[in-house]
């Protein structure tokens, strides 16, 4: 796959070598706890201290709690909608703020920061003051107002981050080649900062999925979300049926990703 | 053409800035009302109009707590950048493994933060697997008091923020032209070199994204100094989540996290109007 | 669940009367500055919902976590054919700000007792049909009926209460505890474990020296600073639930801890026991309540009713490890009576309301947090 480059291969193999060893340690840092976590949910104590055998009775019990099912639902809802729109609104923003000048652009990049720098539980206070001012009715389209609006700046801080420096000169060339803004945008400045995108998207969608704070202000009767439903449950004993929560929302997770991966390189 | 551009400019930020505006700026700036009245009794705010919870704020026993949390949420930052950046470097230059790696990066984060965190609680305690793997290996005799310290803070606060780093210093590497580095090395620059010369500086802007991502999320924390730490010590994130529920002081919560933003608003124009912003600064057609 | 400033006003002597009367005045005008929450919340206390009639469909139900039954809501749902609708929360505070928004949809809401107080001075409970509960009502134990935020129980029904003490483990500690002031012990150092809230450490601490857990006194309070942070240093740490776990693996010997919880711990290690300290200590009690603007109240009152009875009552509690006040449930189980047992609970102080002193507690725990 990669080109013939007999000057770099001696020195950066043993340099690979390393850096492979770095990254395999950082991934092991980041995934230990959830094998632990995996494995105590095949765990017959209650109480996940020591191992007293193999049980599959939490997964058996997750079909008795109602209240898990309809927050992944209710989770996997808020948690695309929110990504769509705060995606395609950051990604916007972040075009704007880095490729043009306009009044207010000062302002809105001071903007863009609050967000990052607001505790959870005060945007989760303060949207629901709004809420209730307005008198909005509390459910799903609640949550994922406010889940957009905390995901918008982290979205635009990496498109920005993707966008800088990059070379501009192909847009130019085709807009100067005749090709509209909508279709410049598309077939060249799209492809160039999909990463961007993509990671932007990403960071989202966790954010979404995994936010308690904010949410347990702004949710109502019925549209708790999974975290909702899960620090109710670990707050008082680690109850194993969340060790198997989490171990089928990996596993579907991965087996979504892996199928994904295998049809875009089909493709 | 100009003045199009400026409108197409506009017209691009302005759904992002509605929302901003409508629902976070309007919401914070109520509380921003709200932290100059008096404190009502059963939580929200009494009419009238005082100081006093900013002058509360500056006593030494709250800036003092503020200071400790500056400290760790830099030492945090400067630990992601350490952890993040070889393995943003490593997705970016992993070809084909790129989505897998990218996807181990975030999967951790899709399971409930305090299930993360009870998760790490297990592997740390006096009876937890690093222990217990210590001593059945004769390493240790006696079990190593791990879990209620402040490395425990730190180990949890990093595992919260590292695909923060990650992510923002994997986008701006991933559009790096190889070709520069190749170019860098036919022209007799050993790979150190070229990584310190070329790919360093063209991911500056990803670092600055990152360290931003990390550090100011950071100083808002608090489950890791409740759940790791023992709750021993007070950050801000603690006081301010305390103000808002037992301590039922909305305004002198509010006043905290006004301190706290302002102070974030400021150092972060300096700092990106520093070094950094020659990358990020915007050119116009 | 976090307890914190979890209160019940019982035994209230008149200062904390006139206390309470003026903060139930001035949680109007907080209100009425919120005039944000006050939009959508109805203008008069109106009538009792009639409790009687042909049930709604659908009963939404907002709870402590882990907090019911195993099998209460099916067998209710089983029974009446109402669809339950279950959401929990973690602290009195959060229940208060979200009915203070208003339009949340619940039908039944569970507050401690100082909460009770706020929910009626904020209008936001409303009364409830006593006549369509005259089946049940005479299981409930008279000591927990007529509190003081409710003295004629007309907004709510007790459903369960507690206490906190020490949960020991019997098997690795040689002498028997039976003060607060184990923790200042330094014979067991780095294996103890208080509480991660305010009102139970300095309530504690304020019991330690015979003071009320209520107290707003200074000099009573810079006491209690004093002796917690003696004790810091021997402590693990101020952790609250989760401890449980550690406690049954034997990391911790001596934690303060409620006595639910230590119930919990106790059925996976039998050497696990509670011990009410001699100085004393506190107690709550929750209760069942009907928000205003309710769009179930006929399938509440049934749900109320429902729980009332013996069996469903002693199922309650031998799922939660907390105490019922539901005397006909204890006489069917007597494995629920306690701890702290009906003797010791003369020792019980119940938490009340801080009231404008809650910022001077609030800053004496930032500085044993500091310390």
């Amino acid at each position: 796959m990669s080109p013939w480059r007999p000057w770099r291969r001696r020195e950066t193999t043993g340099t690979n070598r390393w850096l492979a060893a770095y990254v395999a340690l950082v991934l092991l840092f980041l995934h230990l706890p959830l094998l632990i976590l995996m494995a105590f949910s095949f765990n017959a104590s209650r109480f996940s201290v020591e191992w007293t055998g193999f049980t599959l009775a939490w997964f058996r019990g997750l079909a008795d709690r109602p209240d898990i099912l309809s927050g992944l639902r209710n989770t996997l809802v808020v948690g695309v909608t929110s990504t769509v729109i705060s995606t395609s609104l950051g990604t916007m923003l972040a075009l704007a703020l880095s490729r043009y000048r306009f009044r207010g652009r000062r302002a809105m990049e001071s903007l863009l920061y609050v967000p990052l720098v607001t505790p959870e539980i005060v945007v989760g206070i303060s949207l629901l003051v709004l809420f209730a001012a307005v008198g909005v009715r509390l459910g799903i389209a609640t949550i994922v107002i406010a889940h957009v609006a905390f995901s918008i700046s982290f979205v635009t801080v990496v498109v920005q981050a993707r966008l800088a420096g990059m070379d501009r000169h192909l847009e130019e060339a085709a807009m100067t080649l005749g090709a509209g803004p909508w279709r410049s945008f598309r077939r060249v400045t799209l492809p160039l900062i999909l990463p961007g995108v993509v990671a932007g998207a990403l960071l989202a969608f966790t954010l979404s999925f995994d936010d308690y704070v904010i949410t347990s202000f702004v949710a109502g009767s019925g549209s708790s979300t999974l975290p909702v439903v899960i620090y109710g449950m670990v707050r008082r004993n680690i109850d194993p049926t969340v060790n198997a929560v989490s171990t089928v929302v990996l596993l579907l997770t991965t087996i979504l990703i892996y199928l994904s991966d295998r049809y875009a390189r089909a493709r | 053409m100009p003045r199009a551009r400026r409108l197409q400019g506009w017209l691009l930020a302005l759904p992002a800035a509605v929302w901003l505006l409508l629902f976070f700026a309007l919401p914070i700036l109520i509380l921003g009302a709200y932290s100059l009245m008096p404190r009502g009794i059963y939580g929200g705010v009494e009419r009238g109009f005082t100081l006093e919870h900013y002058r509360r704020f500056f006593d030494p026993l709250y800036l003092a707590i503020l200071l400790r949390t500056v400290v760790a949420a830099l030492a945090c930052t400067v630990i992601c950048l350490l952890l993040g950046y070889p393995v943003a470097y490593a997705i970016a230059r992993a070809g084909k493994w790129k989505n897998l790696l990218l996807f181990l990066v975030v999967l951790p984060f899709w399971t409930s933060v305090l299930v993360r965190t009870f998760a790490m609680i297990f592997l740390l305690r006096d009876t937890g697997l690093i222990n217990t793997l210590l001593i059945s290996t004769g390493i240790i005799a006696k079990p190593l008091t791990l879990l209620y310290t402040s490395g425990a803070v730190m180990a949890g606060l990093v595992y919260t923020f590292l695909p923060f780093m990650v992510l923002p210093i994997y986008a701006s590497l991933e559009k790096h032209d190889r070709t520069l580095l190749e170019a860098a090395a036919v022209l007799g620059a050993r790979p150190a070199r070229g990584f310190l010369r070329v790919t360093l500086p063209l991911s500056a802007p990803g670092v600055v994204a990152g360290s931003l991502l990390v550090f100011i999320p950071a100083l808002g924390s608090f489950l890791p100094s409740d759940l790791l730490g023992g709750a021993k010590e007070v950050l801000i994130g603690n006081l301010v989540q305390n103000q808002f529920t037992a301590a039922r002081n909305w305004p002198f919560g509010s006043a905290a996290s006004f301190v706290v933003m302002f102070g974030v608003l400021v150092g972060v124009a300096i700092y990106l109007r520093g070094g950094p912003d020659a990358g990020t600064r915007t050119r116009d057609l | 669940m976090s307890h914190q400033s979890r209160v019940a006003g019982r035994g209230l002597s008149r200062r904390d009367f006139l206390e309470s009367a003026s903060s139930a005045l001035s949680a109007s005008s907080a209100l009425s500055a919120l005039s944000a929450l006050s939009a959508c919340r109805p203008k008069d206390g109106g009538p009792p919902a009639s409790g009687s009639g042909p049930l709604e469909r659908e009963l939404a139900i907002y709870n402590w976590s882990d907090y019911i039954g195993e099998t209460t809501i099916a067998d209710f749902e089983r029974e009446t054919g109402v669809r339950v609708t279950y959401d929990t929360y973690e602290s009195n505070e959060d229940l208060i700000a979200k009915l203070q928004a208003g339009a949340t949809g619940y039908d039944i809401v569970v507050p401690s007792g100082y909460a009770v107080r706020v929910l009626r001075a904020l209008d936001l409970i409303q009364p409830i049909d006593r006549s369509a509960l005259t089946g049940q009502w005479a299981n409930l134990d008279p000591r927990f009926l007529g509190t003081p935020v409710d003295p004629d129980n007309q907004f709510t029904v007790p459903w369960q209460w507690g206490s906190a003490g020490l949960a020991v483990r019997t098997d690795l500690v040689k002498e028997s505890l039976d003060s607060w002031g184990v923790f200042q012990d330094p014979g067991l150092r780095g294996k103890m474990t208080q509480l991660d809230d305010m009102r139970d450490v300095i309530g504690a601490w304020l019991k330690f020296r015979g003071h009320s857990l209520n107290s707003i006194i200074t000099a009573e309070l810079e006491q209690a600073r004093a002796d917690a942070i003696q004790a810091k240093p021997n402590l693990k740490s101020y952790v609250s639930a989760p401890v449980k776990a550690q406690l049954i693996a034997g990391d911790v010997w001596v934690a303060h801890l409620w006595n639910g919880d230590t119930a919990q711990a106790r059925a996976a290690n039998p050497a696990i026991e509670f011990v009410l300290p001699k100085e004393g200590s506190m107690i709550y009690l929750d209760s069942l309540c009907i928000p205003r603007g309710a769009r179930s109240p006929r399938a509440a009152h049934a749900f109320m009713n429902f729980v009332l009875r013996a069996d469903q009552a002693a199922s309650i509690s031998r799922r939660t490890g907390y105490g019922s006040p539901n005397a006909a449930a204890l006489a069917a189980d007597a494995s629920l009576l306690g701890p702290p047992t009906p003797q010791e609970m003369t020792r019980l102080e119940y938490q009340d309301d801080l009231g404008a002193a809650t910022t001077e507690w609030d800053r004496v725990w930032t500085e044993i947090k500091s310390a």
